[in-house]
């Protein structure tokens, strides 16, 4: 049994698809098999919902009069991109607020367009025969500004790793807050839900692919920066991060309640965003690889007190971690996700019912995403 | 009943055995929850006091008389569920288990069990959890 996009998309506008999030086809899948749910299902939905470092947005704030190049740019004292054309800026989630240390950055930019807030733009220019003004000093909101569109260089990890510490100080990380003698581990992955779990060599995953992206319709910009394919594969899926996706998509149609502004302790600043990914049942294998369980799926904790090569102490189930506990060596280490696996529902079911009501159509990617990537170090050298 | 209490003291009242007056003189039960002590000899501790409630009021006023501050704690740890995105950094965090994920995996908290440690505190990347003592 093999559907097309285009059989898929029929049945989508006319209110017949049936769509089920990647959560609730494991059990379909282990009851009925896969051909049997293959034929039965139209659209698996994915979705995900976390701290997203790689993220940023491109606005173009529109001609003052008398114009402007901005060359030195702040959206509410934090510094935006002046290396583009006249009033274009990328604003990167990671940015901080000049000066540092209120615990705002980029990404509460973002999230304060979204959420529709007046925004401080302030701005200076060399003054130039064409663009004669110096300087500027105004308030914007998202509907004031000409584009405004998220591009995300590297977003939606494949997997990732689980975070300990074994010394005796408490860690402030990326990965959240680790207590000393390995009294927790996070993990950050949704498991099951996570969309690129569930088309693990992007089989229908590629350029162009529409997405959920925070509340809004998005597409699959590119491969995702680091999007390698070696690490080593347990049922099917990696243990490790692997691939990874770059995203666009219009902040006009998103939605604050998928976007956070996050201050993380001893980190910085990140971006939280909430993306889901619909697959296409095209056959049977595209089903059983959707069915995959968090029981399947393994990640590998590390240990955040080695500066760098941390190696694998142990691979550890997402069905193990979401307990709340994990053993290591007849210890008990407790667990918590540092992602939200309400939102990633949320998203999963919110994109489940765009589909069902014909408001989200699937299409086919317009280029495969690589079949393989390996990641390269930076070499430090002299000349 | 149980209820929890902040009591603060000073270098005059420092030495004082507040929990040994609470069990002897007002058949109290408590249980010190946390307990910090400056430099200076100001500090403060959090306790938990079980017992009668006729017993309990005789108790914190006897505690206030001899210069302590008292202060029932309660409403004392504040989580903004609107702010709050669910991430479940703090989880692991708590030692009481005080928060915890809910059947559809939201994160809730329980104020009567916690214990005001902070420790999930500053692992709130929203501050979504405020503490007030
Ligand atoms: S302060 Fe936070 S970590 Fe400490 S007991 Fe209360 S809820 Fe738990
Ligand atoms: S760390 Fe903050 S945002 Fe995350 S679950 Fe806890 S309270 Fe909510």
């Amino acid at each position: 049994m093999t559907k097309t996009y285009e059989e898929i998309n029929e049945r989508i506008r006319s209110g017949k698809a049936v769509v089920m999030t990647a959560e609730e086809v494991v059990d379909l899948v282990r009851e009925k098999g896969a051909e049997r749910a293959a034929e039965e299902v139209d659209v698996v939905t994915t979705g995900t919902f976390g701290a997203m470092c790689s993220s940023g947005a491109f606005v173009n704030f529109g001609h003052a009069d008398p114009p402007i190049r901005m060359t030195d740019i702040r959206l509410n004292g934090v510094e935006a991109y002046g290396g583009l054309a006249a009033v274009d800026t990328y604003i990167g989630a990671t940015s901080l607020i000049d000066p540092p240390g209120t615990g705002y950055g980029g990404a509460h930019v973002i999230e304060d367009l979204i959420a529709g807030k007046k925004v401080h733009l302030q701005a200076w220019g060399p003054g130039t025969d064409c663009y004669v003004r110096k300087s500027i000093d105004t308030y914007i909101t998202l509907d004031d500004v000409n584009e405004a569109y998220l591009y995300n260089p590297r977003n939606m990890y494949q997997n990732y790793g689980v975070a300990t510490n074994t010394s005796d100080r408490t860690l402030y990380t990326y990965m959240g807050k680790l207590m000393p003698r390995m009294k927790n581990a996070t993990y950050s992955s949704a498991g099951e839900l996570s969309p690129l779990l569930n088309d693990p060599h992007l089989d229908t995953i590629g350029m162009g692919t529409r997405i959920f992206l925070a509340g809004g319709e998005g597409y699959v910009a590119w491969q995702g920066t680091q999007f390698s394919t070696t690490a080593p594969e347990v049922n099917g899926v990696p243990t490790q991060g692997s691939r990874t996706l770059a995203v666009i998509g219009d902040m006009k149609q998103m939605d604050a309640k998928y976007v956070r502004g996050l201050d993380i302790t001893g980190y910085g600043i990140s971006l939280a965003i909430g993306i889901g990914v619909p697959i296409p049942v095209l056959n049977k294998d595209v089903m059983q690889r959707c069915a995959i369980s968090n029981e399947e799926i393994f990640a590998e904790m590390v240990d955040y007190s080695i500066p760098s090569k941390r190696p694998c102490m142990q691979r550890y189930s997402y069905a193990q971690l979401r307990s709340g506990q994990i053993e290591y060596q007849g210890k008990t280490v407790r667990t918590s996700a540092m992602s939200s696996l309400h939102g990633a529902r949320d998203v999963a079911n919110t994109l489940k019912d765009w589909i069902e009501h014909g408001e989200l159509l699937l299409n086919e990617p317009c280029l495969p995403m690589p079949r393989e990537g390996k990641l390269k170090s930076l070499m430090e050298r002299g000349v | 009943m149980e209820k929890k209490f902040r009591i603060d003291f000073n270098e005059s009242n420092v030495l004082e055995s507040v929990t040994y007056t609470l069990v002897s003189e007002f058949d109290l039960k408590p249980n010190v929850l946390r307990a910090d002590i400056g430099g200076d000899g100001h500090g403060f501790m959090l306790v938990s006091i079980v017992g009668e409630k006729e017993n309990m009021v005789k108790g914190m006023t006897h505690l206030r008389d001899l210069g302590y501050g008292v202060r029932e704690l309660s409403g004392h740890i504040f989580h903004d569920y609107d702010r709050c995105w669910n991430c479940g950094a703090c989880v692991s965090l708590c030692p009481t288990r005080s928060i915890y994920y809910t059947e559809d995996d939201e994160i809730k908290l329980n104020t009567d069990t916690c214990i005001a440690c902070g420790s999930c505190i500053n692992a709130c990347s929203v501050k979504a959890i405020q503490l007030e003592l």
